[in-house]
């Protein structure tokens, strides 16, 4: 009841769902259509330059996503220790462990697993565990790999790295117009990137909006609402979408309506959500009034494409993805998020299953604690996995931490 | 009208309550094992304590439970035992510094301003590693009442290394050292250094202050005592009942609703 | 040393077993005036930092569980050994520290070692995931020409093409002198060429250079038939110790192939071709090195190197050792174990908290072997 009070749901979700719902169909029935209209279907990485297979009307599927849907519908450990007990350790990350339970035990998964693909799109920006998993289902369904390295950066994005990116893109356009047979069109591609563009700046304005007090959203709106943007991007139904959410935030802010009634500690998230238990651990917040007014994760599809060259663009904003950065630059990106959103702290989710985004953390809470003066807190779970999960412990240091912030 | 204040910190292995008086002074406490529920022998040690000091109900004016079990416990409010040791800390010592706490199940740093606000804290992983429990399984392995391990350990003449974390493997390492020849006294003062090394690291997170308070049923043990001082380079205090602080933090926070509601 | 095996005495032996055995950690002062550059991993091109006129140092952790705060517990132990040493000062007196970025792991170590030990003389050099994609070569001769600059300037020298020669030709000397004793090892203890192939990543290389020349005429003079001993082959990162291959040697095994980075791996990769920059030729040997996990070089490039690696030394047994919390080798290990099961080799998965094996590893070793 109090959490019903508490926290409100958005009229626009019922339009989300239905934009993810045709999407998912559409996905389904691939096998129908696909090859009549010779649109093939490709399994992409979240962070992957998806505006190419756009412009060659190959279809995306995103089993990063799938993993969190399979673990908001509780399939994740029974996919999971199919992996396991196909040798998988684990250890592994759980979106690709229960990925690769779902190819093995299309039985035991949401949706009876993803299409099949014609192709898989990689790209190392967001982890090198993408590049494994990939390599995993390219042997398992052989399917041919088109994989994009973008070097990690340990300062700035320079000119020799740029221009590797680039051959590589024009390397993988080669491919595409052979696999599809249909010829590169930039005049498409340019169309395609300039939906993502009108997309990630609603989403990026949308975000923005929470700066205000009391914010019209909460951590869970966040990343509930970002789910178009990640598989339908470079696409108008998107722009419609978050054009639709824009407006009905922006009334949120002018009518001070707040995303958690009384809201009196504004938060910053850090990692991916707990999709097992998001709304169990958001009401251990919600109850305090405690609101995730942003987040670094879903800001991740805010990065809006220079104007010009759109390949040109694409590399630049693929390769500078902030989980490809330095802790010094992901500090620094966390210090603005809490000056510029006003947070009283912020928590960090130590993800066991993405070790690039949690093993940096601690001197990234000591850096951002040091120079915004706001405490940070870290829990330790998994994005996916149920069984990483400690309630109480985590209750513990939750209630702590609050009791820090808004007093007792 | 009440003028007593109760806290009640219901932990993994042991349950405390702490009666205050008006003025915030110590009136009485008491603790027992938690058992399978220390809801109810907390309502018991409770009702004990009133009864020896021919008090009743009515003269508590609040309760707060704290500790693992203080959902359950049908109290005025809970908080967390961070924020309450913190707090009974701050009531006894008065200074800031940093709390180290290491109780049955899990092991806690927390840095406090004067006053007892919380500025950082650090706890363990999800294990045994730097707890009580693992002192308790090391003890069984060795066939020593647990609370022997202290002095035997300061008996140690040289420290057998125990490098495993975890529990279960520490527990084989500790039988392969007898198996080895080494004395209870070596192995035990390893198995201090073990519980000390990952607490200390613990203390790297939240920052040091020189001012350490040293709290909880393991601050009873000289051995984890002396190898937490010789890890952290600096002297511990430990409270006279170094169990009961954050009972008493509790009730504390007991009398402060009151005041609120007065 | 295991019965049955000869007893080698040399003075050149010794020498390497003892540098093998310090890790570098006395480095000042047996080597006084010498510059040591730290590194982590073999795709660290040791051929800059010679040509910049130090001398490439592999860190590596001491024996014990570390758990340094700034790393999760679910880190793998190299990271958080390397880091814990660090901190506690274990490494100081090095120029700098060179982080080739490889897997998540090492590239969260870099970022924590600037953030911790400071930005100064700490490198990092990113070579290309996909080795034989398109532009792969031109990044990575780019990559370590910056890098060489920044080595340069480090060392306060201005390294050029002849000193890159040098570096080069000195790195394939010691290649082609691993590498003959790599042709022997099936009749050496495991241990002994585990230690020896060790040392050459932590002592000055023309040392290590002139002993390895003076150790060779006994080690083959000591080889002896390996007899009833069942042939391993063993794959994997890091290893600090010789703990594992002593046990497989106790256990009646005999590490007849070895893939870890620490051991031949480090050694491997094609000779300078001609007509080639000296850049160049660097670039060609990193990525022809013996495949990595870490990098891809087609879907099938590292199962092949293995499965030929062990029908060539006609190992009936493959260990694939995964540290704990090791990605790369972990996703990797279910493929490569695979594989080899379809061609005959009988292979054990052995996941270890750091490089040490005691009495749970010595069942499943002897089980392994006794299965063979």
């Amino acid at each position: 009841m109090t959490e019903k009070k508490r926290y409100k749901p958005l009229a626009s979700s019922k339009y989300m769902e239905k934009t993810m719902t045709r999407y998912y169909a559409l996905s389904q029935y691939h096998r129908f259509w696909g090859k009549p209209l010779r649109r093939p279907l490709a399994w992409v990485t979240s962070g992957a330059p998806v505006e190419l297979l756009r412009a060659f009307k190959i279809h995306p599927v995103y089993p990063e996503q799938y993993g969190a849907i399979c673990s908001t519908k509780k399939a994740t450990e029974k996919l999971c220790q199919v992996a396991e007990s196909a040798g998988y350790s684990q250890d592994l990350c759980s979106y690709a462990r229960s990925h690769i339970g779902s190819i093995l035990r299309p039985d035991l998964a949401p949706m009876g697993g993803l299409p099949r693909p014609d192709l898989l799109l990689c790209c190392n920006n967001i982890c090198g565990t993408v590049l494994k998993w990939y390599e995993v289902v390219a042997r398992l369904l052989n399917v041919p790999l088109l994989m994009l390295d973008t070097p990690y950066l340990p300062g700035e994005y320079e000119k020799h790295t740029k221009e590797y990116v680039l051959e590589q893109i024009h390397d993988m356009i080669n491919f595409l117009e052979k696999f599809t047979g249909r010829r590169f069109d930039p005049k498409t591609l340019e169309r395609h990137a300039g939906y993502s563009n009108e997309a990630v700046n609603l989403w990026k304005e949308i975000r923005e909006l929470c700066r205000t007090t009391p914010s019209p959203l909460n951590g869970p709106d966040l990343f509930i609402q970002m789910a178009p943007i990640v598989v339908l991007r470079g696409t108008s139904p998107v722009v419609d979408y978050y054009r639709r959410l824009k407006q009905e935030v922006a009334q949120r802010v002018k009518e001070g309506t707040a995303a958690v009634d009384g809201e009196n500690i504004r938060l910053v998230w850090d990692n991916i959500a707990i999709w097992s238990n998001l709304f169990s651990f958001t009401k251990m917040f919600t109850e305090r009034k405690a609101c995730f007014i942003t987040d670094t994760y879903t800001g991740g599809w805010s990065m809006v494409l220079d104007p010009g060259d759109p390949i040109e663009s694409l590399a630049s904003a693929y390769t500078k993805v902030f989980l490809n950065r330095s802790p010094d630059f992901r500090a620094r990106q966390l210090t603005e998020l809490v000056r510029d959103y006003s947070a009283d702290g912020f928590v960090m989710h130590s993800n066991r299953s993405c070790k690039p985004y949690s093993l940096v953390q601690e001197v990234i809470r000591r850096k951002v604690m040091k120079e915004t003066g706001v405490p940070g807190l870290m829990v330790e779970a998994d994005m996916a996995d149920p069984r990483a999960y400690a309630e109480e412990p985590i209750r513990n240091r939750v209630q702590a931490f609050l009791e820090t912030l808004g007093g007792i | 009208m009440g003028q007593y204040y109760i806290g009640v910190d219901i932990g993994s292995l042991t349950t405390k309550v702490v009666m205050v008086d008006g003025d915030g002074k110590l009136a009485a406490r008491a603790t027992g094992r938690s058992g399978y529920s220390g809801k109810d022998v907390a309502e018991r040690i409770t009702a004990r304590l009133l009864e020896e000091k021919g008090l009743g109900q009515k003269d508590v004016a609040a309760t707060v439970a704290t500790g693992y079990g203080r959902v359950t416990y049908p109290a005025d409010r809970e908080v967390s035992e961070i924020t309450c040791q913190a707090r009974g800390i701050a009531s006894q010592f008065g200074s800031a510094g940093t709390v180290i706490d290491i109780g049955g199940q899990d092991s806690k740093v927390i840095k406090i301003l004067k006053g007892g606000k919380v500025v950082d804290f650090a706890m363990n992983d999800k294990c045994a590693a730097g707890t009580g429990r693992f002192l308790e399984v090391m003890a069984g392995a060795l066939e020593v009442r647990l609370e022997d391990i202290g002095d035997l350990a300061l008996q140690a003449r040289g420290h057998c290394q125990i490098s495993s974390f975890c529990t279960v493997f520490a527990e084989s390492e500790v039988i392969s050292h007898v198996s080895s020849g080494a004395s209870k006294a070596d192995i035990l003062a390893g198995v201090c250094d073990s519980v000390a090394v990952r607490v200390a690291s613990m203390t790297s997170r939240t920052g040091l202050d020189p001012e350490v308070v040293f709290t909880g049923g393991v601050a009873r043990n000289k051995g984890v005592a002396a190898a937490l001082e010789k890890a952290l380079g600096c002297p511990l205090t430990i409270p006279e009942e170094p169990e009961i602080t954050a009972a008493l933090g509790a009730a504390l926070f007991a009398r402060d609703i009151n005041k609120g509601q007065g | 040393m295991a019965e049955g095996n000869k007893t080698i005495v040399n003075e050149a032996v010794d020498l390497l077993l003892e540098e093998s055995a310090l890790k570098g950690s006395r480095f000042a002062e047996r080597y006084p005036g010498r510059k040591a550059f730290g590194f982590f991993c073999s795709y660290w091109p040791e051929e800059l930092v010679l040509a910049a006129g130090m001398e490439p140092l592999r860190l590596l952790p001491s024996p014990g569980n570390a758990n340094p705060s700034e790393l999760p517990a679910y880190s793998c132990s190299l990271v958080r050994g390397c880091l814990s040493m660090a901190l506690q000062g274990g490494f100081k007196g090095l120029a700098g520290v060179g982080f080739a970025h490889t897997c998540d792991a090492m590239q969260c170590l870099g970022g924590i070692w600037e953030e911790t030990m400071g930005l100064a003389g700490t490198l990092t050099v990113v070579p290309p995931v996909m080795l034989s994609g398109a532009g792969a070569g031109k990044f990575f001769e780019n990559e370590l020409s910056i890098l060489l600059n920044k080595l340069g300037g480090i060392a306060g020298s201005s390294p050029g093409e002849e000193e890159l020669s040098g570096a080069l030709d000195l790195c394939e000397k010691i290649r082609r002198q691993v590498t003959e004793l790599d042709g022997i090892r099936a009749k050496l203890p495991s241990d002994l060429v585990a230690a020896v192939m060790r040392a050459g990543q932590v002592m000055p290389r023309k040392e290590y250079s002139r002993a390895l020349e003076a150790a060779l005429p006994a080690l083959k003079e000591g080889a002896s038939d390996p007899g009833g001993r069942q042939r391993v082959l063993v794959t994997g990162a890091v290893l600090e110790t010789d703990s594992l291959f002593r046990m497989i040697e106790d256990l009646g095994g005999r590490v007849v192939a070895d893939d870890t980075c620490t051991g031949y791996h480090h050694y491997t990769g094609p000779t300078r071709p001609a007509n080639k920059s000296p850049l160049e030729a660097i670039v060609s040997r990193y990525t022809g090195m013996a495949p990595c996990p870490c990098r891809n070089r087609g879907l099938d490039g590292r199962t092949d190197y293995l499965e030929d690696l062990a029908a060539g030394r006609k190992a009936g047994g493959a260990i694939l050792v995964i540290r704990k919390y090791c990605d790369p080798h972990a996703w990797d290990a279910v493929t490569v174990a695979e594989r080899l099961r379809g061609a005959g080799v009988k292979t054990l998965v052995l996941e270890l908290e750091a490089s040490e094996v005691a009495g749970q590893e010595r069942t499943r070793l002897q089980a392994f072997l006794e299965s063979l």
